[in-house]
């Protein structure tokens, strides 16, 4: 098969078809939206493009496959420039991983828009622009590249936000619009900084300019790097950087909600990971986010059960979650800088969580998006028997039901779905830190929360609750809805079983081969204990949680002051605690 | 040195602007200021070396590093379809609340969710 992938096109243009083929793919859908407005042609236009944007793209990664799987890579210039003024991007195995996590979870929930809406030629050309900038992020080897990435990123998701049309969205929208470009502007800041110290513009010749100069570009250097960290951590929403997320999320349309907690936050991280081996003082600035990671999600964890939104709720646990996965993340990237190649353990962790959080997220966003529209209902405390209005609405068998069980045993990491893997692989790389206890206890509000969230499933008690006779909405059940839920439920399932395999695969395809990954052991006593302490702790932690003095403590959370200040404020905060960290070690 | 204290009181303008002022317009303001404040920038740093425009054509010598004005021209370009967008989502916000005020809109969105 290579070979006649070859005879079609080199290794470095088919390294280029996951940026350009969603583009094409939108170009496609903008005519439909341009010259055609209504009617089959245009359906017929959009859903090619959606073809040749989100479907097309996994041939090119199955044929460079073989490539990223044998160490190799394509370093190549768009448009063969000299390498003075062009943009170099790498294809290798960080951005294959990087690309299938977000194409599996993007096609599903494109999937899931054809029938729970947003609809429509103009939201699919913006949905897939915001795929090819994300396969662009994730080869970027270019500091302005990546500026330009970020802001295609963003811009694609604030419009993808307000397409719920709903007013909460807009003013969502508006605040993460304002903070992210105020922070790319900081972005900016750093770029001029690295670009006057060594005048370019590559991670790697910016990294060999630096090592030429005396004090390795003194403070200059380390502000130019905390700024260009802090603008990426905004997007990743560790904390205290999180405040845009939750509204954002949580007033989105679900499909959009799905890519969003499932891949956006996530492709950026990876990308900086780069940036950060690079560059000398980047290991510092990993471990100061594996530190953040860690308290991000016991954090995360503890506002996300006082929820009382469902979506609101699964958007605090997406903070939660990609907390575990800055954790190793950082850990990973501040091993890997000082030399020592258990670094590739924690990063594939790292990404192996990353992708099954992707998968069970998106599950979880998109049947609780089901549940929730079909009931009219949003409030945790107040849906009951969603499974019987699904019923009514046309679901003959109770797929949502068993796709949103999926989820949630996947992300309260139950054997043997894929959460349980995943977790189970990062407490074996963090086992000894501090940071496990952290995430030891997130695991325990994990289950609590997600037992509360289950209650919307419950039948309703009598007198309290929807009754699930009365009033139904004009709600019915959609067969693309379903295949959507079905296939990430299977995902989650089937990457569960393989989970051990996987894992070697991605240090394999993350080392390019050097480093090899231990056994991952799943079923023996102590972890299958471990998870059945968890569970039991998280059952007497919701119990506690449904109390008079929870039930008042879980109101101050929620009903804490949020305003659009907080969110700079946090931004100054990150952004200072980064140049001091990074000053003291490197400066001392 | 006076013209880097001019572009960065310019930035501090819009960064008052930004956080200070609570009209969504006004903030939409800030944003372009600091933007353009990072851009002179650039190009005022850019232009100290050399003095002939980048066009590379035989007899064309001395000239300046045409990579910070390109970066700014792709800067400039993002940076109006960011404004476009603000402008654009502070707009259906006036419409759904009838306010400009950012605490007035978040309250008025809030009663209307309850």
């Amino acid at each position: 098969m290579t070979g006649i992938a070859e005879s079609i096109m080199s290794p470095s243009d088919w390294a280029m078809m996951p940026v350009a083929l969603p583009l094409l793919g939108a170009a496609l859908s903008l005519l439909a939206k341009a010259f055609i407005k209504k009617g089959p042609w245009a359906s017929l236009f959009e859903y090619l493009g959606a073809f040749v944007g989100l479907a097309l793209p996994w041939l090119a990664l199955a044929v460079l496959a073989p490539l990223v799987l044998s160490g190799g890579s394509v370093q190549a210039i768009i448009g063969s420039w000299s390498p003075l003024v062009g943009i170099s991007f790498r294809f290798d195995g960080l951005t294959w991983l990087v690309d299938m996590l977000g194409f599996s979870v993007a096609g599903m929930a494109w999937l899931y828009s054809v029938g729970a809406g947003p609809k429509g030629p103009a939201f699919t050309t913006i949905y897939l622009i915001q795929a090819s900038a994300l396969a662009a992020t994730a080869a970027t080897t270019d500091l302005f590249n990546l500026f330009v990435c970020l802001e295609v990123l963003g811009m694609a998701s604030y419009v993808l936000v307000t397409s719920s049309e709903k007013p909460g969205a807009f003013l969502a929208a508006f605040s993460y619009l304002m903070v992210s470009a105020a922070a790319m502007v900081f972005f900016l800041l750093g770029v001029y900084g690295l670009y006057r110290l060594t005048g370019t513009l590559s991670y790697s010749s910016i990294a060999a300019a630096l090592a030429l100069l005396p004090d390795g570009g003194g403070y200059t250097a380390v502000v130019s790097l905390a700024c260009i960290s802090a603008a990426v951590a905004l997007r990743v929403a560790v904390m205290p950087l999180y405040g845009w997320l939750p509204d954002a999320h949580a007033l989105a349309p679900h499909a959009v909600s799905a890519v969003l907690s499932g891949v956006l936050i996530k492709t950026p991280l990876f990308a900086l990971s780069r940036f950060l081996l690079a560059m000398p003082g980047g290991g510092m600035a990993g471990q100061l986010f594996g530190y953040a990671g860690a308290i991000t999600a016991l954090g995360g964890v503890i506002i996300a059960l006082s929820q009382k939104d469902a979506k609101r709720l699964l958007a605090y646990h997406s903070i939660s979650q990609i907390g575990y996965v800055v954790s190793a993340w950082g850990a990973g990237v501040s091993a890997l800088s000082r030399g020592e190649a258990v670094g590739y353990a924690l990063l594939s962790a790292a990404f192996l969580h990353a992708f099954y959080h992707a998968l069970f997220k998106g599950l979880l966003f998109l049947t609780v998006g089901t549940a929730t529209d079909a009931a009219a209902e949003r409030d945790v405390y107040v849906l009951r028997g969603a499974g019987a209005i699904l019923k009514k609405s046309g679901e003959r068998l109770p797929f949502t039901l068993l796709s949103f069980a999926v989820g949630a045993l996947s992300i309260s990491a139950l054997p043997p779905f894929n959460g349980f893997v995943s977790k189970a692989a990062l407490s074996y790389v963090l086992k000894g830190r501090w940071e496990y206890i952290f995430l030891f206890i997130a695991g325990i509000g994990t289950t609590a929360s997600f037992i509360k969230l289950a209650g919307i499933f419950a039948p309703p008690k009598r007198g309290a609750g929807i009754a699930a006779a009365s009033s139904l909405p004009g709600y019915t059940a959609k067969k693309t809805v379903m295949t959507a839920q079905a296939v990430l439920a299977l995902a989650c399932v089937a990457s569960g079983l393989a989970g051990p395999w996987f894992y070697r695969f991605v240090g394999r395809l993350l080392s390019g081969g050097h480093y090899s990954i231990g056994v991952l052991r799943l079923y023996d006593l102590d972890s299958l204990l471990k998870t059945g302490g968890i569970v039991l702790a998280g059952y007497v932690l919701y119990k506690l949680a449904l109390t008079g003095i929870g039930k008042r403590i879980a109101a101050r959370i929620r009903e804490r002051p949020r305003g659009f200040h907080g969110l700079f404020a946090a931004f100054s905060l990150g952004l200072g605690g980064l140049t001091l960290w990074i000053s003291f070690f490197r400066f001392q | 040195m006076i013209d880097r204290i001019i572009v960065g009181l310019i930035f501090l303008v819009g960064l008052w602007g930004l956080i200070g002022k609570r009209n969504l317009i006004k903030k939409v303001f800030g944003l372009s200021i600091i933007n353009a404040a990072v851009v002179i920038l650039f190009i005022m740093e850019g232009g100290k070396a050399g003095s002939s425009a980048p066009i590379l054509e035989p007899g064309v010598r001395d000239i300046v590093d045409p990579v910070p004005q390109a970066l700014m021209l792709t800067a400039i370009v993002i940076g109006v379809c960011v404004t476009a967008l603000a402008l654009a989502m502070a707009y259906r916000l006036y419409k759904a609340t009838g306010s400009f005020d950012i605490d007035e809109v978040r309250e008025r969105l809030d009663d209307g969710h309850r």
